[in-house]
């Protein structure tokens, strides 16, 4: 038999491993380039008055985003109360009651379609239930947009965590006599690590969102008094402010982002920590 | 695949003397003396519409050690999945026919499955420990079925630990997680959890083939042990190790029991030709 030469292989390898690189390369340089760049305009900005004072009237230099600080907390804490207990829930059902049943595909299929929904979608859907109906944006709202772009991925996550816990492990809870609900607990006490890092990725997902808020919580220059009013938040505050034609409130919007930037940063690295003592 | 196939046969420790294996001899439903702990009756199984298992009838002395051997796919391990029902986790398993328990069929839709699980305990292939600790593994079970008091509770553990032969190894490191254990101390605790309930059944799926030829030989002592107290029907891969642990054993081929009897009749005289061809190894 007559071999091939080797030499067009070896090209070929060098030019396939040329191009990985430098695409790879790209995708973290942009990253790189955008990091540095927010962190350059935004620093400036963050003085101690961003996160103690109220924002000052438009054209007035001073003032701070406390408000909207307090509220993009506020907004995610309650999103999150709500969103990921469900998206659990549903997770649990689509991995260990709902794997072979047609219910289970058709659940799983409308995550699917939810996850792939665009975000203004969520926020107009929730303007046409929870706004409109009750005349008044609210924080309600808000953080009902943001579970249900929580919800999907929490979901998600949580059944392909599941997925990966071995079925012996279930077998043996039920081999001593656990009813079947226990020895889901054990699996998931086995996806612990699995699990807080698909629900910290939710949270960086939805602390970043703006289109879902902007008809629902909206944003107010006032201190965040009650879930029923509008209520001051960090992601449609730069919006706005990026918008206007006030430096100062510029600088601010860059300062809002590089906090944002941060806080998304952080939450990822430590759901990364959870998921590498899940492989442990 | 596996340290302990019948292409690689392990040796028997000769240190470890098993006189009763050489002592038991005739036909397998005489010398167990007593009604079987297990009567199996015209079993038939399927997964969806794979028939797996054909009319298997097999009888299970008590406080004896029955082998189940065969080639790979031959239904070993879907027949000892049957009597605690663990297949029924899955919805498109089914088994048909009788498999009754002291005289009472387990397979009635009437049967508890969670008082059954007590009474019918099961160690897996590979070890199976919860992610928490030494202690919290073998408490678990016990904490299922009974209620007790704290200091019953540490004793019912230490003597369940004791039983499994791992007390000694790790009563300074309760607290620390199972998982962390090696393999073979990984499925005695895996042990220690199913006895530590009571049971009076322990089915065992091939229990050392994940387990390296020492910790090989500690299990094998232990079931040894253990049949003083527990029946026991252990589905092995190793013919030496049938050979060494069993009293009886039954051999399977394309779901059907081809032959079952004194494990030193069948490893000495079998009858079938299908089983002689498959002890020596000439397929399998």
């Amino acid at each position: 038999m007559r071999r091939r030469p080797s030499r067009g292989r070896k090209a070929a390898d060098t030019a396939v491993r040329a191009v990985a690189s430098l695409a790879a390369l790209l995708g973290i340089g942009v990253l790189a380039l955008i990091l540095a760049e927010v962190a350059r305009r935004g620093a400036p900005a963050l003085d101690g008055a961003f996160f103690t004072a109220l924002p000052g009237p438009p054209g007035v230099e001073g003032g701070g985003l406390a408000n909207a600080i307090l509220g993009t907390l506020a907004l995610t804490a309650a999103a999150t109360a709500v969103g990921v207990p469900l998206g659990l829930l549903a997770g649990v059902y689509l991995s260990e009651f709902g794997r072979d049943t047609r219910l289970g595909a058709a659940v799983r299929f409308c995550v699917n379609v939810l996850m792939g929904l665009p975000s203004i979608l969520v926020g107009l859907f929730v303007w046409t239930v929870l706004v409109v109906p009750f005349r008044s944006f609210s924080g309600y709202a808000g953080a009902v947009a943001l579970a249900l772009i929580m919800l999907p991925v929490v979901a998600r996550t949580t059944e392909d965590m599941l997925a990966l816990v071995p079925h012996a492990l279930r077998e043996g809870a039920l081999a001593v006599g656990a009813p079947r609900w226990r020895s889901t607990l054990i699996a998931f006490k086995a996806a612990r690590g699995g699990l807080i890092t698909g629900v910290l990725l939710a949270v960086a997902r939805v602390s970043g969102e703006t289109a879902p808020l902007l008809f629902t919580a909206l944003n107010s220059p006032f201190w965040p008094r009650s879930m029923s009013e509008p209520v001051a938040n960090l992601t449609v505050t730069v919006f706005q402010y990026a918008m206007s034609p006030y430096a100062d409130w510029q600088a601010k919007a860059w300062g809002a982002s590089l906090l944002i930037m941060a806080a998304v940063l952080t939450t990822s690295l430590l759901a990364r920590t959870f998921a590498r003592e899940r492989t442990r | 695949m596996n340290a302990t196939s019948p292409e690689s046969p392990l040796t028997p420790p000769p240190a470890v003397p098993r006189p009763h294996v050489a002592a038991r001899t005739g036909p397998a439903t005489a010398d167990a003396g007593g009604p079987p702990k297990i009567s199996v009756r015209g079993l038939d199984f399927h997964y969806g519409k794979q028939q797996a298992l054909f009319g298997n009838d097999l009888d299970i002395a008590a406080n004896r050690v029955t082998a189940v051997i065969g080639p790979s796919g031959c239904g070993k391990s879907t027949h000892l999945r049957v009597y605690n029902r663990i297949y029924q986790l899955y919805r498109d398993q089914r088994a048909t026919g009788e498999v009754l328990l002291d005289g009472v069929n387990l397979l009635s839709p009437a049967t508890d499955l969670i008082e059954l699980r007590r009474r019918v305990g099961m160690i897996f292939q590979k070890p199976t420990p919860f992610p928490m600790s030494i202690y919290e593994n073998v408490a678990y079970g016990l904490k299922l079925h009974y209620r007790l008091g704290k200091g019953e509770m540490a004793e019912a553990v230490e003597r369940a630990l004791r039983g499994a032969a791992l007390w000694d190894e790790v009563k300074d490191a309760l607290d620390r997680p199972g998982t962390a254990l090696s393999g073979g101390q990984q499925q005695r605790l895996c042990i220690a959890r199913a006895i530590a309930v009571r049971p009076e059944v322990l089915l065992m799926d091939e229990p050392t083939s994940a387990i390296d030829p020492v910790a090989t030989a500690k299990i094998e002592d232990l079931i040894e042990e253990l049949k003083r107290d527990f029946t026991i029907v252990v589905v092995t891969h190793n013919m030496q190790q049938a050979a060494r642990v069993s009293d009886f054993t039954a051999f399977f081929f394309e779901g059907r029991i081809v032959e079952f009897g004194a494990t030193r009749q069948i490893f000495t005289k079998p009858v079938h030709r299908q089983t002689e061809d498959y002890i020596t190894g000439r397929f399998g």
